[in-house]
């Protein structure tokens, strides 16, 4: 299996190079130890439940240029970590291709293939702390799908904006995991940027699972449900203080209630920043996070989550353009679930859990001329 | 008292640390705005020796990005800032703020052995897509066009592209050079070269060809009947300030439009 990967691998960056003018090739690793302290079940107190060292992500990603208008994205993600089974593994994560003069909107991209989710943060979430996107964290959208997407900025520097058609399935998805749906999900997004400093975002999306809402002797499909995905945004930006606000709320409603009821989640998070760059000469940024994923209206899973993150990041190896190639992550997160809102599974504390977090980043692009 | 007499000291101590520092004003960006800022900063800081300016290269995209992550005062740029740039620049709080400070033409220019004087911008589109490859095909000598463009981070690239290309493909076997400069160079060692430039490169080295029968020069970029021609700016997070403002000020003067154009470029009136 892994021969057949290489070989297509060392194929199509060798078919590429045929008919494309330029290729930029890119790698960002993410090493990282995880110390999970929490508690056990049966064991009331306080243990280590995970200490590690591992491969997060190991992108590496091949970006040809075919004109001035068509260019592609092609990105692995190599990992490697003791909890996977046979200790590493390999997913696709882009492959698209970007047409920027196909409509003629200035500007305007579309974008098919498998490629980002244009939801709230997540596509564009840069990992300044360990953690994901909320959206991401909370398994509410996938960070890459299969689809068409027309994507672009408006114009003097007002937003941006984007109209997907995807799969709805992401792209980690495989066999029995595959919600065996034939419709796809609709995503639209906006975020404005009326003055420097303020952004606000909105994106909605719908997603459904399951094949159909009839089985074949056309009664109810118990597992069928329809999805409303919201997403707020408010970014405050002002000299070295970076504040996201983002607020998501999911609605999954079933073809009829059987074991299933309908129900919503939501989730706030704020995410604040401070660079001290400026107070300091060297480039490193105090972070925080707080969260609240509020679930409990899910009878199949109640359950309400408060966790706060505290981190600080170190920058390195700047480029011509003070992009950091190397970047140095601490976190700590303290992960608590309300007792009288969750379910018993979760009010024995036994989902708890305090994690530190050392993570070190380093990324590298070439492009080639061909 | 104590007390005192080191307050007394620690602020004398201050006070002739930042009258002896050195205002510091950095630019990076644009190779094309490159001798600009560099022979009117040098006149800038012989006039004003407190003030130091520090200017580096690197293409547009790479000033705008450092304009963005906070690392300099100045973006220089020879193309107006995308859509896209300035999205990401607000969102991440910052205001950026264009100056003009001269214009430009883009010069195409051949070997001077190269009998050909006029191009239209189809032909030049032909050129550079590759649909044209000899001199012959243009009335010339049975000669293979050597195609020289500029590098993709450069913003000449990007306005001779979005002026002429007009979304063609940029033959593969077309050279990327890194510099108006080395494009200057080449073209002038090598017979059957084609190039562009900025019009402060041209030499008597090489041979300017007139577009759609307009020959690049002041008069022509001024009143737009030049094609290919273009504004130069400097970009600034907000309306610039103190030091900054004093020395896009001196470009803008009488005294930086002589140094503009001593430097090959025309002056913005």
């Amino acid at each position: 299996m892994k021969k057949i990967i290489w070989i297509t691998l060392i194929g199509l960056i060798l078919s590429v190079q045929l008919y494309c003018q330029e290729l930029k090739i890119t790698g960002e690793m993410w090493n990282r130890w995880t110390l999970e302290n929490g508690k056990a079940p049966g064991d009331s107190s306080n243990i280590i439940l995970k200490n590690y060292f591992s491969l997060e992500r190991g992108y590496i990603g091949l970006e040809p240029k075919f004109s001035e208008t068509i260019k592609g994205r092609f990105t692995v993600d190599i990992f490697s970590s003791d909890l996977i089974k046979d200790g590493a593994g390999l997913k696709l994560k882009y492959a698209y291709v970007d047409f920027s003069h196909l409509i003629p909107v200035p500007d305007l991209t579309t974008t098919v293939g498998l490629q980002k989710v244009y939801f709230g943060t997540i596509y564009d979430w840069s990992y300044d702390l360990i953690g994901k996107a909320p959206s991401d964290e909370y398994k509410i959208v996938s960070s890459s799908d299969y689809g068409i997407t027309f994507n672009g900025y408006i114009p003097k520097g007002w937003g941006e904006y984007a109209l997907g058609f995807y799969n709805g399935e992401g792209y980690k998805s495989y066999g029995v995991n595959l919600k065996d749906n034939i419709n796809p999900s609709l995503l639209a997004n906006l975020r404005l940027t009326p003055i420097q400093g303020l952004t606000l975002g909105g994106s909605v999306m719908t997603n459904s699972s399951e094949r159909n809402p009839l089985l074949s002797n056309n009664s109810p499909n118990p597992n069928y449900n329809d999805q409303l995905l919201f997403d707020g945004l408010l970014r405050l930006a002002y000299g070295p203080v970076d504040i996201w606000i983002e607020y998501i709320n999911k609605d999954v409603k079933y073809a009829k209630d059987f074991s299933h009821k309908d129900y919503t989640a939501n989730c706030l998070s704020v995410f604040p920043t401070l660079k001290m760059a400026k107070f300091t000469g060297i480039d490193f940024a105090l972070l925080g996070r707080y969260d609240r994923w509020n679930e409990t209206d899910n009878p199949s899973n109640p359950n309400l989550l408060n966790s706060i993150t505290a981190g600080l990041n170190y920058n390195f190896m700047h480029d011509e353009s003070a992009n950091p190639a190397m970047q140095l992550q601490l976190n700590y997160i303290v992960k608590t679930y309300d007792e009288d809102e969750s379910s018993s599974q979760y009010a024995n504390k036994m989902k708890d859990s305090q994690t530190l977090l050392l993570q070190y980043k380093w990324r590298f692009n070439n492009t080639i001329k061909l | 008292m104590k007390n005192k007499v080191f307050m007394i000291i620690l602020t004398l101590v201050l006070i002739t640390f930042t009258a002896l520092a050195k205002t510091n004003i950095t630019c990076s960006g644009s190779t094309t705005v490159l001798p600009i800022a560099q022979a009117t900063a040098e006149a800038f800081m012989n006039a004003l020796p407190e003030i130091n300016i520090s200017i580096r290269g690197g293409g547009s995209g790479v000033g705008i990005a450092a304009l963005m992550n906070g690392t300099v005062d100045i973006a220089n740029s020879s193309r107006p800032m995308k859509a896209k740039e300035i999205t990401q620049a607000k969102s991440k709080g910052i205001q950026p703020v264009a100056y003009a400070i001269a214009l430009d033409g883009i010069a195409v220019i051949v070997h001077s052995s190269n009998p050909i004087t006029n191009l239209s911008i189809k032909q030049l589109r032909d050129i550079y897509s590759g649909k044209i490859s000899n001199w012959n095909e243009l009335g010339g000598s049975n000669l293979p066009i050597v195609v020289i463009s500029r590098d993709v981070s450069s913003g000449t690239f990007e306005v001779f592209n979005e002026k002429v290309m007009a979304g063609a493909k940029v033959i593969s076997s077309a050279q990327l050079l890194a510099s108006n400069n080395a494009v200057a160079t080449t073209v002038s060692t090598t017979p059957g070269a084609i190039g562009y430039a900025g019009l402060g490169f041209l030499s008597n080295k090489v041979k300017a060809v007139t577009i759609e029968n307009v020959i690049p020069s002041e008069k022509t970029v001024k009143d737009s009947t030049y094609k290919l021609a273009r504004k130069l700016y400097m970009y600034t997070n907000g309306k610039a300030k103190g030091a900054v403002n004093d020395y896009i000020a001196f470009i803008q003067s009488d005294a930086g439009q002589k140094i503009v154009q001593e430097q090959g470029f025309i002056t913005l009136k």
